[in-house]
């Protein structure tokens, strides 16, 4: 009797359970904006927070709490919180998971405060662009990202090497440095983002940043990215031999370490140089990505980092806007760029000089390579939005890597780069 | 769960002597065994609804997304019947996943059962270091996949590795396990059988402990030598649990996703791509989840072939 007494509240109690995790529907955030950001570093989550309670401070409409998500995650996350109807006010995106999260049918325009905060602060054209479409902006930018080239300047001095300009300087200097204590370059080769990016910047400088025809086909298969493919090629005989395995880590710790003399990377370099190297930070070098001889022109690949409004009500919607406003006023702005010093660029005309951005001890230190990136961010593209374009489906062909891909096909398995690129523009007509 | 003895002791079953007592009796009994059973039944119906909830349905919902063309998880789908069977079918790289996951799966289980085997003998021999192995062994296991995989990519990265500085020490250039598509599939097995052959070291020294030394001291005394005693007396005691740690080590090894994804991610170029990373990127890379999930029961049905025929070969002899 006793053990069916057990065995019944046992039971009650997961079915208790059971039915309380169904039935969560967020009661508790019913009188809160909820904010998913997708910065998953614990110093960023941190700065997050404080941000948050600094806004909760000023006793606005609606309070906000933000919630972390995994970037690798979101895409399944975020539908499946679009399906259940349960998604959250508003979500940090790039320009391809924006396109992504439209065609859930989430999303409200948000011209009206882009279109405020363009008259207050004024948005470079690369901020704005690739969140306009059907005569609407669907996002809030907020932050960007560049990538520049990084060397180490006492080994440059040591061999007393120029800073390179051009693509053949970088070849130069690679092999120059390809040494028995270290490698000339650390590239990533493995199937992922940070390949993608990479190379991606290379072909920005090389006229190749378009990868689709007016028409929305894919392009990739041009003489200018099978150029650009030779190039990574030859880079990659002098960069560490488990280059096949790399991502974004590995190529910092093959930098910070001394293992490695140059990188291609983003603005994440500042912070830990002088722990991690013990070096002076002078001793950081950087430039814009090298160029071709003939018929470069300066370039990288781009990032606008920008909040997508997903509520339906209208006074969550009200309020959401409210708090994006005031991230960018310039009085926050600072807090909200240093959240990762270096990496997050100011995409706001006066966002850089009039708020406290600048004040932030890595910032002020590395100021020489901060305005290096602030000016290459003006030449900045991202493939899908190149020139006003919108593809809606690009989120298809980034999520896929198919660029790394044919880095891999080139790196590990030899083919040729023109091969490889025409590998890659199959794959990625047959993905479309 | 044994059916309960019908039969009256020092009587045949089916004498007619007595038909009306031992009929009343049988029933009686028959009514408290099915009484008994259902209380039985009874019991497990929670940890049933348990599995019924995290284990069927999930099952019948990955049989449902296979047949629709649902890409992105959660987003409209119509229902397509076979057609996602087929291209899956058609896909050469499915097919280079099921064969990578079949050598991943016989290699795993040779290289855990060598050591495994040759550490569970190890640890019975007498001794303090062996009394201290007992307790250390296990170290790879307890650790966290993420950490192991983060150790030896660290110990085997070619600018600041140790194992890569001991071996160029004796003039061996390792070059770059996990980038080189070669060994890369090797070296995750073996970075995967370093993690987990504790565990089957451990299950085996227990099963070595059962073994009696009667037994033993009589094979000795009718000169058998240690080999010999292994194979004839040891062995065959030891089969009951080498079989279910076989066949529940295979399913386990066969799933193994993470230490895959954290150490290559399936590179290079695809070069460590199992099934279950094939599915992980068809599900989360290229955004086709009715066709991962028509992966997942090929997958299951190759699983469940496959162990049926581990029980109808492999079984030991005398076991239900």
């Amino acid at each position: 009797m006793r053990s069916r007494a057990m065995g019944f509240t046992a039971i009650m109690a997961a079915s208790a359970l059971v039915l309380s995790a169904c039935g969560a529907d967020g009661d508790d955030t019913d009188d809160e904006l909820v904010v998913w950001h997708l910065e998953t570093p614990p110093n960023r989550v941190e700065a997050l927070d404080a941000l948050a309670e600094e806004y909760n401070n000023g006793d606005p409409e609606m309070p906000v709490r933000f919630e972390v998500q995994e970037w690798d995650e979101i895409y399944s996350t975020i539908a499946a919180a679009a399906s259940a109807g349960d998604q959250p006010d508003a979500l940090f995106v790039t320009p391809d998971l924006a396109t992504y999260v439209r065609q859930l049918g989430l999303g409200a325009p948000v011209t009206d405060v882009v279109e405020g905060l363009e008259a207050e602060h004024g948005f470079i054209d690369a901020a704005i662009d690739p969140y306009r479409d059907d005569e609407e902006y669907w996002a809030v930018p907020l932050f960007g990202m560049v990538q520049v080239l990084w060397y180490r300047g006492d080994m440059f001095d040591d061999a007393g090497l120029d800073t390179p300009q051009t693509w053949e300087d970088l070849l130069e200097a690679a092999e120059t440095l390809d040494t028995d204590e270290h490698s000339g370059i650390a590239l990533p080769a493995g199937q992922n983002q940070a390949t993608d990016q990479v190379l991606y910047s290379f072909m920005v400088t090389n006229g190749a940043a378009d990868i689709y025809t007016g028409d929305g086909e894919i392009d990739f298969d041009t003489p200018e990215t099978v150029e650009t493919y030779e190039l990574y090629d030859e880079l990659l005989q002098y960069s560490p031999a488990d280059s096949g395995n790399y991502s974004w880590g590995e190529p910092q710790a093959a930098f910070n370490s001394g293992s490695a003399a140059i990188n291609i990377e983003k603005g994440q370099y500042l912070t830990p140089f002088e722990e991690e190297t013990g070096l002076e930070p002078d001793d950081l070098g950087c430039a814009p990505i090298p160029t071709p001889e003939t018929g470069g022109q300066p370039g990288s690949v781009y990032f606008s980092n920008g909040a997508m409004v997903l509520g339906e009500d209208e006074d969550r919607t009200a309020a959401t806007d409210d708090f994006l406003e005031w991230l960018l006023d310039t009085e926050n702005y600072g807090d909200l760029l240093n959240a990762e010093p270096g990496l997050y660029l100011p995409l706001t005309e006066n966002g850089a000089e009039e708020s406290d951005w600048r004040e932030h001890e890595t910032i002020s230190t590395y100021e020489e390579c901060v305005d290096v990136m602030l000016e290459q961010s003006e030449t900045g593209e991202l493939f899908g939005f190149v020139d006003g374009q919108y593809i809606d489906d690009v989120g298809e062909i980034s999520g896929q890597n198919f660029i790394a891909r044919a880095v891999q096909e080139m790196y590990v398995n030899d083919m040729t780069p023109a091969d490889a690129v025409a590998a890659a523009q199959e794959q990625m007509q047959a993905a479309d | 769960m044994g059916a309960p003895d019908r039969s009256a002791p020092g009587r045949a079953p089916d004498s007619p002597a007595a038909p009306a007592p031992r009929s009343r009796t049988s029933r009686r009994r028959r009514r408290g065994g099915i009484k008994h059973d259902l209380f039985g039944y009874l019991l497990l119906t929670p940890i049933l609804a348990v599995m019924a909830l995290v284990l069927a349905l999930p099952l019948v919902q990955a049989v449902l997304t296979s047949l629709r063309d649902e890409r992105v998880i959660g987003s409209p789908s119509e229902t397509v019947g076979f057609d996602t069977y087929l291209i899956i079918l058609q896909d050469p790289a499915f097919w280079d996943a099921l064969g990578r996951s079949g050598l991943w799966l016989l290699l795993n289980l040779a290289v855990q059962t060598v050591l495994a085997f040759g550490t569970a003998l190890l640890l019975q021999r007498q001794g303090w270091w062996a009394r201290t192995a007992r307790v250390w062994v296990v170290l790879p296991w307890v650790i966290p996949t993420v950490a192991v995989a983060v150790i030896w990519q660290w110990m085997l990265n070619s600018n600041y590795g140790v194992i890569t500085h001991a071996f160029a020490a004796i003039g061996i250039d390792l070059g770059s396990p996990f980038s080189d598509p070669g060994i890369a599939l090797i070296t995750v097995i073996l970075v995967n059988s370093w993690h987990w052959f504790p565990l089957a070291a451990v299950v085996i020294y227990g099963a070595l402990a059962t073994v009696p030394v009667s037994v033993l001291e009589a094979a000795k005394v009718d000169g058998a030598n240690a080999w010999q005693t292994f194979w004839a007396v040891t062995f065959p005691i030891l089969q009951p649990v080498l079989f279910a740690l076989g066949l529940v080590g295979s399913l386990w090894s066969f799933n193994v996703l993470d230490t895959i994804l954290l150490t290559t991610g399936g590179g290079p170029a695809g070069a460590t791509t199992t099934m279950p990373m094939y599915v992980y990127e068809t599900a989360f890379d290229a955004f086709r989840s009715s066709q991962a999930a028509a992966a997942s029961v090929l997958t299951v049905l190759v699983l469940g072939v496959a162990a049926a025929l581990f029980v109808r070969f492999l079984r030991p002899k005398g076991s239900p």
